[in-house]
């Protein structure tokens, strides 16, 4: 490949890059969107309900959480971060459309359509891909976004572990051409969504090595071996999922070290 | 190794074909480290599997 031909490609990756990060700003926006309407109807039905209640109730109710909480089937289960924090940065916020490889993952449909994704599981898949990732020597983890929101963390989390990350496109060829500059031979990848990162995924097929994804409720599980169902989509519940994720491996391994959210999290 | 207890760990967890061929998959179960293959049909379709010690079940 000639340096005009890299030229090209990083100006073609930029293009895709900006068409995904309005993609992306423009679903993140429309949910958190639908959630507010759906909270501020949810606070009008209950005041009207209780208008004639007295005013000690109102205050205390308006200082709970606006969040649903309904987003697992046991809510006494054993979380490794507060429900509200998972709530919060919308982890459990899947899309308007579901497929039968993720409904095991899918609690309830909301009033507005968007699936909620069960929060529970999302927190057990987290420790088992803490796990599993924990076997495999570091440098031989792979982990892909092509994503905007998902490249700082992703790259975050690589630092972490000490795995190598490949953030925006993915050149063909980098796990199956020897001849390509930056061809690896990992024995894991991680990717960010299947959809977005198909390419790493067809590779990693190639090759023969495990896949682990972060599925949202709109994925297919083809060809993945580890799902991690989750919001994939949106800045914060990326950070967090890999924040997580990057904490309970290095804690599987032993090492003293913890990073704080915000290591994770990207400016706006 | 026997011949057997070879063939056994290349069988497809999921539909117990014997496995051949580079887009199969072989890694340990994410929970409790058992050995656990794939086969190349499988991944693409999704099915389901199972770990055979721990009864993990992905993916």
């Amino acid at each position: 490949m000639t340096d005009n031909d890299n030229e090209a490609v990083e100006v073609v990756d930029d293009d895709v890059a900006e068409a995904e990060a309005a993609d992306t700003d423009a679903e993140t926006t429309e949910a958190e969107t639908t959630e507010e309407e759906v909270a501020e109807a949810e606070e009008a039905g209950a005041e009207a309900e209780e208008a004639p209640a007295a005013d000690e109730a109102d205050a205390e109710e308006a200082e709970e959480p606006t969040f649903d909480e309904d987003v697992m089937p046991d809510d006494e289960a054993d979380l490794l971060i507060p429900v509200e924090d998972y709530l919060g940065a919308g982890v459990h916020i899947g899309t308007q459309q579901k497929t039968k490889d993720m409904e095991r993952f899918i609690h309830r449909v909301r009033d507005d359509g968007l699936y909620v994704l069960d929060v529970s599981q999302t927190d057990s898949r987290i420790r088992t891909a803490a796990d599993f990732l924990a076997n495999y020597n570091p440098e031989q983890i792979l982990v892909t976004s092509s994503r905007q929101y998902g490249r700082f963390p992703a790259k975050k989390f690589a630092d972490a572990v000490g795995a190598r990350a490949r953030t925006g496109r993915f050149i063909p060829g980098t796990l199956t051409n020897p001849d390509y500059a930056g061809y690896i031979e990992p024995d894991v990848v991680v990717v960010t969504d299947p959809i977005g990162d198909a390419q790493a995924v067809k590779e990693a097929i190639t090759v023969g090595i495990p896949v682990i994804a972060m599925c949202d409720s709109n994925n297919q599980t083809s060809n993945v071996d580890l799902v991690v169902p989750t919001n994939n989509k949106g800045r914060r519940a990326l950070s967090v999922v890999y924040w997580l994720l990057a904490n309970e491996t290095l804690d599987r391994r032993g090492t003293d070290q913890v990073y704080a959210l915000e290591d994770f999290e990207a400016e706006v | 190794m026997s011949q057997s207890e070879q063939r056994h760990a290349r069988q497809c967890v999921s539909c117990g074909i014997n496995i051949s061929g580079m887009s199969a998959a072989t890694f340990d179960c994410p929970d409790c480290g058992t050995e656990v293959s794939r086969c190349a049909k499988c991944r693409k379709q999704s099915n389901l599997y199972e770990c055979p010690d721990c009864g993990f079940m992905g993916p």
